[in-house]
């Protein structure tokens, strides 16, 4: 799985846009390390007494560690002392690739095989700051894997449009993705090549989360207090990012997300059914870091529900750019016409 | 005598009209809502009399509808050299308009599209999403940055002038139009906005318009917003590329592809 999200990054790269380049060079630094908040800290409040998550957030740190847990690592959700120096080797690595602008021979840039046009150097991208502790990002089933898929899904997701098609027919057999329409609501969170962050602005009756790729933003209306989640509109009315309704339970913000377009976007290999409900849960946990976690419980799709958790954290000189991924998207005209070009090719051979 | 009783009877009726405009936490108008222009700015910031559209099949619904302009003072203010292109721009209006292509559609223009925005009052920021092609932007409350990088969206810092979020822009590529008639700018766009709100669902909206490459000198727009006053008001989702990768990609389409 990630091997398949490095392969459609490594595509969308052929349309990164020049602000995505300079976000990256902006940010190549190495950063301190978080600290756990002291006895003093205190989670900082809205001048209206909520929980105030606003500012930008990134989940950068996150690069490297896989989605799903390794098998020999059990149900251990912490690296052992040496898997933790190994993972802090590679990060230094990058990191260093980074300033010297030097191909790394490692992670994404050895899975690109093969294709030199896709292996950037390493400061054209995001890297881990700094490394995590964590063996995988899913949390629960407690082996960290994520549940088997069910026949249909398996089903939808042998027939979805790939990134790995070299002769697309058209812009239908491209993914949603590539066409710059969406990446849905948890891959803002999910790191990724470039484009992690997301902001948060707040009022006493909405959340606003605005993610940097693809330029989407999420309109979460709080409940009132003491009163239930607003009603949700009919599922006539579904979309990409789905309909969210939020409300805090004590310092945790938690959202609610349904009413999605089914059979298009994916959070995992398999698109994902029209039965999709996210419970997302967000929570102060230090001066610098917001925990993440969200369970995808979609019968259609995988047989039990999970959790992936993890930390998000804001790095001071953390911009977001504007992604106008559409609006660049050469590679969609390069990939057709490469395709059409090889089919002329092979026609004036015989082939 | 009955004219001042007039006056101080409409100065009334603001004032009150005022006192309903709910207030953020730090005392300023809270602007949090979902706003909408009406009228037909988007078709032609100018005057315009109503014209058939390209496509025969779609008869009355096809077409460019009247209206009165948003330009304070009737014209904008071209300079000579500039309206060539802006003639150009209109000769090919069904072909050329980056909201054709579904192009984030820069500032001043998303505020007037027909289409609804929200606006997100937080303490050090306010965000502004639009619903057309899930363009947004962020403007900057607290130290004025200046642009990294030009953009669609550009680059915004605010400020209250009394009552009123006045927004600065600048750092735009030039990509932009202004309407659907071919009114344009370059990357030397500046604009001034001004939200005022009068009362609880009017928004007063005002942008200083400045182009010293395009523009004989600064001109202004002014027109309302209205507030989405249901109960269940949401910003719909359009992602609207989609409708366009037909028209842009059609040529390179494979001989399966139906």
């Amino acid at each position: 799985m990630r091997i398949r999200a490095s392969a459609a990054i490594a595509l969308g790269l052929l349309s990164l846009s020049l602000s995505a380049l300079l976000s990256a060079q902006v940010r190549a630094a190495k950063a301190p390390e978080i600290k756990a908040p002291d006895a003093s800290w205190k989670v900082p409040r809205t001048p209206w007494g909520h929980p105030d998550l606003q500012g930008v957030w990134t989940s950068d740190d996150l690069q490297g560690v896989p989605v799903e847990r390794p098998k020999e690592s059990g149900t251990r959700r912490f690296l052992t002392e040496q898997e933790m120096k190994d993972r802090d080797g590679y990060v230094g690595r990058i990191i260093q690739s980074a300033e010297t602008g030097e191909r790394p021979k490692e992670g994404f840039w050895a899975s690109q095989k093969g294709v030199d046009a896709a292996a950037v150097p390493a400061n054209w991208v995001e890297f881990a700051r700094r490394a995590s502790a964590l063996t995988s990002l899913v949390s629960d089933p407690p082996d960290g894997r994520i549940p088997p898929l069910t026949e249909e899904a398996q089903q939808r997701s042998a027939n979805q449009p790939s990134y790995t098609n070299m002769r697309p027919q058209s812009y239908k057999d491209m993914t949603w993705y590539d066409r710059c329409v969406s990446r849905g609501v948890t891959a803002g969170f999910f790191p990724s090549i470039y484009g992690n962050g997301s902001e948060f602005v707040q009022t006493p009756d909405t959340v606003a989360i605005r993610y940097e790729m693809i330029h989407e933003t999420r309109l979460i209306p709080l409940a009132a207090p003491g009163e239930a989640d607003r009603p949700r509109n009919s599922s006539k009315m579904r979309s990409y990012m789905g309909e969210p309704r939020g409300h805090w339970e004590g310092d945790t913000l938690v959202v609610e997300t349904k009413n999605f377009i089914g059979g298009r976007l994916a959070i995992t290999f398999a698109p994902y059914s029209e039965d999709l409900t996210l419970v997302e849960r967000f929570r102060r946990t230090g001066p610098q870091t917001l925990e993440y976690s969200v369970t995808v419980n979609d019968p259609g799709t995988y047989t039990a529900p999970w959790t992936a958790t993890f930390p998000l954290t804001s790095e001071p000189g953390y911009q977001i750019f504007e992604y106008a991924c559409h609006e660049g998207n050469y590679a969609m005209r390069n990939r057709l016409s490469a395709a059409r070009a090889e089919e002329a090719r092979e026609a004036a051979a015989g082939k | 005598m009955r004219r001042s009783l007039y006056t101080s009877g409409a100065l009334w009726i603001a004032a009150s009209a005022f006192a309903q405009v709910p207030k953020a936490a730090d005392g300023h108008p809270d602007l949090s809502g979902i706003w909408q222009a009406l009228g037909t700015a988007n078709w032609d910031l100018e005057d315009h009399q109503p014209e058939p559209g390209p496509f025969y099949q779609l008869g009355a619904i096809g077409g460019v509808p009247p209206s009165r302009g948003v330009v304070e003072g009737g014209d904008i203010p071209y300079k000579p050299e500039a309206l060539a292109q802006r003639k150009q721009n209109r000769a090919n209006r069904w072909k050329s308009d980056p909201e054709i292509k579904c192009y984030m559609p820069g500032i001043p223009r998303a505020t007037y599209l027909p289409y609804p925005f929200q606006i997100v009052q937080g303490t050090n920021v306010v965000l502004m999403a639009y619903s057309f092609a899930s363009a947004n932007r962020v403007i900057e409350m607290g130290k004025p940055k200046a642009p990294s990088v030009d953009t669609w969206m550009g680059t915004a810092n605010g400020r209250w002038d009394g009552d009123t979020l006045v927004v600065d822009n600048s750092g735009f590529n030039g990509l932009s139009w202004l309407d659907r008639s071919g009114n344009y700018h370059s990357d030397a766009l500046h604009v001034v906005e001004r939200y005022t709100r009068v009362d609880r669902d009017h928004i007063r909206y005002e942008a200083t318009i400045e182009d010293p490459k395009v523009f004989s000198r600064p001109w202004k727009i002014s027109l309302a917003l209205y507030r989405d006053v249901e109960s269940n008001a949401t910003l719909p989702e359009f992602k609207c590329v989609e409708m366009t990768e037909e028209l842009l990609y059609r040529d390179l389409n494979g001989l399966k592809a139906k």
